[in-house]
């Protein structure tokens, strides 16, 4: 492969980097909180983001609804999901052996996705919204990717507002710091982790919404979501909010950097052996922060 | 009692043995089928149910040992014995590359990491594809061979549960429980736990490398979606646990279980059969994390480890 890289090759990248990381910032931000309240991995958190995007796409082809006006469906929706999912099964593995929690979760995954095959079929949708790109001086922006991004940063930095000043985010950052000193506090911790899950699915089903415009909408497109937040809440440092953020838009340069200069396939396993690294040598995140 | 079971043990040997004379060819792949799983259940319960590390990325050993046998017996023209033998130590040799960095993380990380490993497995096995094939996979030369692998995956489920037999019975195998119990603790008791961790994981890797080649020879076909999908490394797990993991006989136990009662029951609802797993999954971790040995060992005060 002799392709002549050139700095505008590049400097294109770095934007899809940055535009696809954004989208894994707010979706890995919900894994990051789950995580940092219950210490659960949650497997389902792609299953979630996919029923987002099956949120998205019936809204459009039934209703006519804008695409990004459907976040407004998605996200309470899955919001109620998650409190359910976490009512009725995950609350019961929140002390257990992370065994429990990650095969917990993949149970509830497989039955979900299951749950999608029969009721939308296999068939790959897609949402014909935003199509096409405008030009600014020598890069090409995709219109919905660029409307997705402004959407994914709003969001996130309304997640990460909330978490910071208001009364129910300071007391899920406690319930994270310290489960004991929290309930000492007067918090109601299994309130929060409720809380946490579904503000945490939220999140995965704007994901879903932002990426029904962009990917094609099956229901097995959920694992490599969950994969990559897994990723991103490493780089970043478990527990890490603002690290999330980072390790998001890190994520997103790395696949699209690496996929210029090897091929999209291998873009994977640089992002792997990115995460041996870090856990390995940081294991608290590539940008610091208290241990776990 | 315990005379009775040596009796019944050796009853199922001589059974199983003289099987394939009166079987159909059915039977025999069904059989064979429910050995491999025996073997990849018992092989998973040497590393996680043994020292507590969760390996969730098992299924990269299988995957890698049904390539590398794929490769020298499509291309190279080996017999599928020997082939499959070379598939184990290659499964052994990435155990040792990847299991020396990421045995040192601890709990969820270790999870992740192994999780990991097998999505990228994929993705490299895919992208070499002069060696692989790629996407569309290796084709292996028809052969009738159901019995010979017959024999062969139970040779392998009998090693790997000979195998952790010896381990669990010994004071080597107290080694490994000693670290699942508390590694600080085992640390300071002398034990070198990130080299007794690494001797889990390698014997771990072995078998399921090797039942990875038999069963491609099997199957007669490999590709990069057929031997490296998460959904394995989950069954041997469930089996494991279903059974009692950290015990002799339960992944024996669990994975026959499961496995005719997948054949029975889940044939019938074809397209239920994920929701049906998923069910199960969450039954067997939310009421019995110690799996039917477990449950039978706190009713009748039994040793744990059998």
């Amino acid at each position: 492969m002799n392709v002549v890289i050139t700095p505008a090759m590049v400097g294109q990248v770095v934007i899809s980097g940055l535009l696809a990381g954004a989208l894994y910032s707010m979706v890995a931000l919900g894994l990051a909180l789950i995580f940092g309240v219950m210490r659960v991995i949650n497997i389902a958190h792609g299953t979630i983001l996919m029923l987002g995007a099956y949120t998205t796409f019936w809204s459009f082809q039934l209703l006519g609804v804008n695409p990004y006006l459907s976040l407004l469906v998605s996200m309470p929706l899955m919001f109620l999901l998650g409190v359910l999912l976490q009512r009725a099964f995950v609350r019961r593995v929140v002390d257990a052996p992370e065994l429990s929690s990650l095969l917990l979760t993949f149970g509830i995954s497989i039955a979900l996705v299951n749950m999608a095959q029969l009721a939308f079929t296999s068939d790959l949708r897609s949402v014909e919204f935003l199509t096409g790109a405008f030009l600014l001086g020598p890069f090409a922006f995709s219109k919905s990717r660029v409307v997705s991004f402004a959407f994914a940063v709003f969001l996130t930095l309304f997640a990460f507002w909330f978490l910071q000043k208001t009364r129910l985010g300071k007391a899920i950052r406690a319930t994270s710091q310290s489960r004991e000193v929290a309930m000492v506090c007067g918090i109601n911790v299994q309130r929060i982790h409720l809380y946490s899950f579904g503000i945490a699915s939220a999140l995965a089903g704007a994901g879903g919404s932002l990426v029904a415009v962009m990917v094609a909408i099956q229901p097995e497109m959920g694992q490599v979501y969950t994969f990559k937040s897994f990723l991103v809440i490493v780089l970043g440092g478990a527990g890490n909010y603002p690290g999330a953020l980072l390790g998001g838009m890190l994520l997103g340069l790395v696949e699209q950097l690496s996929s210029l200069f090897l091929t999209t396939q291998v873009s994977e396993a640089v992002a792997y052996v990115l995460l041996v690294l870090v856990l390995l040598l940081r294991p608290t995140g590539l940008f610091g922060g208290r241990s776990t | 009692m315990k005379r009775g079971f040596v009796a019944a043990l050796v009853v199922a040997f001589v059974g199983l043995a003289l099987y394939p004379t009166v079987a159909t060819g059915y039977g025999i792949r069904f059989m064979l089928q429910l050995f491999m799983w025996v073997a990849l259940a018992q092989s998973w319960n040497l590393i996680s149910g043994l020292t507590g590390y969760v390996s969730f990325g098992h299924v990269a050993f299988f995957g890698t040992g049904a390539y590398a046998a794929g490769i020298l017996v499509t291309t190279h023209g080996w017999h599928w014995g020997p082939a499959s033998l070379v598939g184990g130590v290659a499964a052994v040799t990435l155990a040792l590359i990847i299991g020396y960095p990421c045995l040192r993380l601890k709990g969820p990380y270790f999870a992740i990491s192994m999780l990991g490993l097998n999505e990228v497995m994929r993705v490299l096995v895919s992208y070499f594809e002069g060696l692989t094939g790629g996407g569309s996979g290796l084709s292996f030369p028809a052969q009738p061979v159901s019995v010979q692998i017959y024999y062969a995956m139970a040779l392998s489920a009998l090693a790997v549960t000979g195998a952790a037999y010896f381990i669990i019975t010994s004071r080597f195998g107290l080694r490994f429980m000693t670290i699942r119990e508390d590694e600080v603790a085992a640390e300071a008791m002398g034990i070198d736990t990130a080299r007794y961790k690494l001797y889990a994981f390698l014997l771990s890797a072995f078998v399921p490398g090797v039942v990875g080649g038999l069963s491609a020879r099997d199957t007669g076909y490999i590709e990069p979606i057929s031997v490296f999908p998460l959904i394995i490394t989950i069954t041997m797990i469930v089996m494991a646990l279903f059974g009692g993991k950290g015990t002799i006989w339960g992944p024996v136990l669990g994975a026959a279980t499961l496995f005719v009662f997948q054949e029975l029951v889940w044939a019938r609802f074809i397209y239920l059969h994920q929701f049906l797993f998923g069910a199960i999954i969450v039954v067997v971790v939310l009421l019995m994390p110690r799996g039917i040995l477990g449950i039978l060992q706190q009713r009748y005060h039994l040793p744990r480890t059998i």
